[in-house]
């Protein structure tokens, strides 16, 4: 974990709403796992005020490049959607645990809603990049959309499943719902049971930990939380488990079982 | 000239007028990696209650111009597990350790004060009677001189290590200077001043607050006008030191605290946007010192022409 001044590489519209900055990331920053995420200050002055914090889309350790995908929501992220590619950006990472590997002889079946997609994409990467070796299966990306306007123009790995709610593009229904079908369509049967890793909105994860239940699956979710230091100290980023307890989004997370959230309380 | 950076507060000489507020700063090692914790003029603690507090329901923060609010709730894992599992670590560090104190009743501080003085590694304590977000204590204790007084005075006779005893005061008052008065006739050997205002935000599109216990205690550049006034005030009003906070980022900021009044001061939500802002803020000290020719931190209130 660093605290540096990066440069911007490239800052670039993906879809009508998202956005993906790429910054040089030395390998002594440390090396951003899949699910891990690192803040940003977006202004040198007090307004915006806090770090924001963005999950990991990519990483490459060849050149030093790390990239983070973001929505254009307010103030601050219209600020970094202006950062031109020379200047430099204050970034502290990487921060928070990542999504584990998958089982030996598993198949990982990744699901990103909106814009939950940037650490799905690059954990698909990873675990299609090391599959060989690691014993599993090729992994299946769902990535789900309001609409094909917001659908990201990036080269998605082979097979991807892009599902839409309008059907303006794709699989016309829910992530979920995609990943219930791939599931049933045989493209993983008895032999490779699936295990599922996914961010998204708070009822897309609910609907997957119902169908990690009923597959007898493993269930890795991304959780989101507002968040201020984003290193564990100042108990904010709060997500309450279904035992009642709180655990820290930044510090035990952002990856969690998924089995042990309380989804309704997101 | 190289200025002498240390500062007294009762008989615990701190190395240098710039600590971390509790809360904003774990136990320390949350941030070891991204600074040097050990020369810090004091790390002041999350709060310790007697019993673990999970904390608030979420959403337990919210940003508003140049500040934030938040509603954490007071959340830590309890007295005998800050014995066992975070004293340990705290010992070890160089800098002055000061447990923040806080409790429902009267008795809770007593129990958290008692049980810490059988401990070593302990620099001194802070006093939390001030939190807005909790339904019981707190901000109860804080905006009532006399249970001001009685509970520092209380916690006064109960000290066998002779560590200072420094009163978190709360700017959620009519006349801060009478608490901060009372704190000192309790026996208190330092007040902090100020923890967060009460303030509130809300959704105009969702229709509702903006935090799930819908107010919360601002802080940040927002308040620190409001910080430095009580600072003054409070200066004025006591015999022992103060300890300012709010919303300091740079050295210019502490300096306006430093010459208000205070002895020394804390940084709190500026460790959120620069873990470095500490550091960064003696250095800055160091020079308006050397520049304006203060030999100590104690000839800064001095150089004040008001």
């Amino acid at each position: 974990m660093r605290r540096f001044d990066a440069e911007v590489l490239e800052n670039r519209e993906l879809s009508r709403d998202y956005r993906r900055i790429e910054v040089e990331w030395p390998g002594e920053a440390g090396t951003p796992a899949p699910g891990a995420f690192l803040t940003v200050r977006v202004s040198g002055g007090t307004d915006p005020l806090l770090r924001r914090p963005f999950a990991f889309s990519g990483y490459d350790p060849g050149p030093g490049q790390a990239s983070f995908i973001f929505q254009i929501r307010g103030p601050a992220t219209r600020l970094l959607a202006g950062r031109r590619p020379g200047t430099a950006l204050d970034v502290l990472g990487p921060l928070g645990k990542g999504f584990p590997d998958p089982d030996p002889g598993g198949r990982p079946v990744l699901v990103g809603g909106g814009i939950g997609l940037g650490p799905i994409l690059y954990a698909a990467r990873d675990f299609g990049s090391r599959a060989a070796r690691g014993g599993w299966e090729a992994p299946v990306l769902v990535l789900g959309f309001r609409t094909a306007a917001q659908v990201p123009d990036l080269d998605f790995p082979e097979g991807t499943m892009i599902c839409t709610d309008d059907g303006s593009a794709g699989f016309k229904g829910t992530a979920v719902q995609a990943a219930e079908l791939a599931g049933a369509g045989g493209r993983y049967g008895p032999d490779a049971p699936p295990s599922y890793y996914a961010c998204g909105p708070a009822p897309m994860m609910a609907a997957l930990d119902r169908l990690a239940v009923v597959r007898y699956a493993p269930f890795w979710a991304a959780a989101e939380q507002w968040m201020a230091c984003g290193v564990g100290a100042c108990m904010s980023c709060a997500v309450r488990l279904k035992d009642g307890s709180f655990a820290r989004a930044c510090a035990e997370g952002p990856v969690f079982d998924g089995a042990s959230i309380d989804w309704g309380a997101m | 000239m190289n200025p002498d950076l240390s500062v007294r507060i009762g008989n615990l000489v701190l190395p240098n007028p710039v600590g971390v507020a509790s809360g904003t700063f774990g136990y320390g090692s949350e941030y070891e990696s991204l600074m040097d914790v050990d020369a810090l003029g004091a790390l002041y603690t999350k709060a310790v209650t007697p019993e673990p507090r999970p904390g608030n329901e979420v959403p337990r923060i919210v940003e508003t111009p140049s500040g934030m609010l938040n509603s954490i709730g007071l959340a830590n894992p309890g007295l005998d597990a800050f014995v066992r599992d975070k004293l340990p670590e705290l010992r070890s560090r160089r800098c002055p350790v000061i447990v923040n104190v806080a409790g429902a009743s009267e008795d809770d501080y007593l129990r958290v004060l008692e049980r810490l003085e059988d401990e070593s590694g302990i620099a001194g304590y802070e006093i939390n009677v001030s939190c807005p977000n909790v339904s019981h204590g707190g901000l109860a204790f804080g905006t009532d001189p006399a249970l001001v007084e009685r509970l520092t005075a209380r916690l006064r006779g109960t000290l066998r290590s002779g560590r200072p005893l420094i009163v978190k005061l709360s700017p959620n008052v009519t006349d801060i200077a009478e608490v901060a008065r009372t704190a000192q006739a309790g026996g208190a050997d330092a007040v902090s001043c100020v923890n967060t205002l009460v303030g509130m935000a809300v959704d105009v599109e969702r229709l509702r607050p903006r935090l799930a216990r819908i107010t919360g205690g601002l802080s940040g550049p927002a308040i620190r006008p409001v910080g430095v006034a009580c600072v003054w005030r409070v200066s004025r009003a006591v015999t022992i030191p103060v300890i300012g906070i709010g919303g300091i980022l740079e050295a210019r900021d502490a300096l306006e605290y430093l010459l208000a009044g205070a002895s020394a001061v804390q940084v709190g939500t500026g460790n959120f946007l620069d873990p470095g802002t500490a550091a960064r803020v003696l250095a800055g000290i160091r020079d308006w010192m050397v520049r304006h020719g203060a030999a100590r931190v104690p000839d800064i209130p001095g150089l004040l022409r008001a």
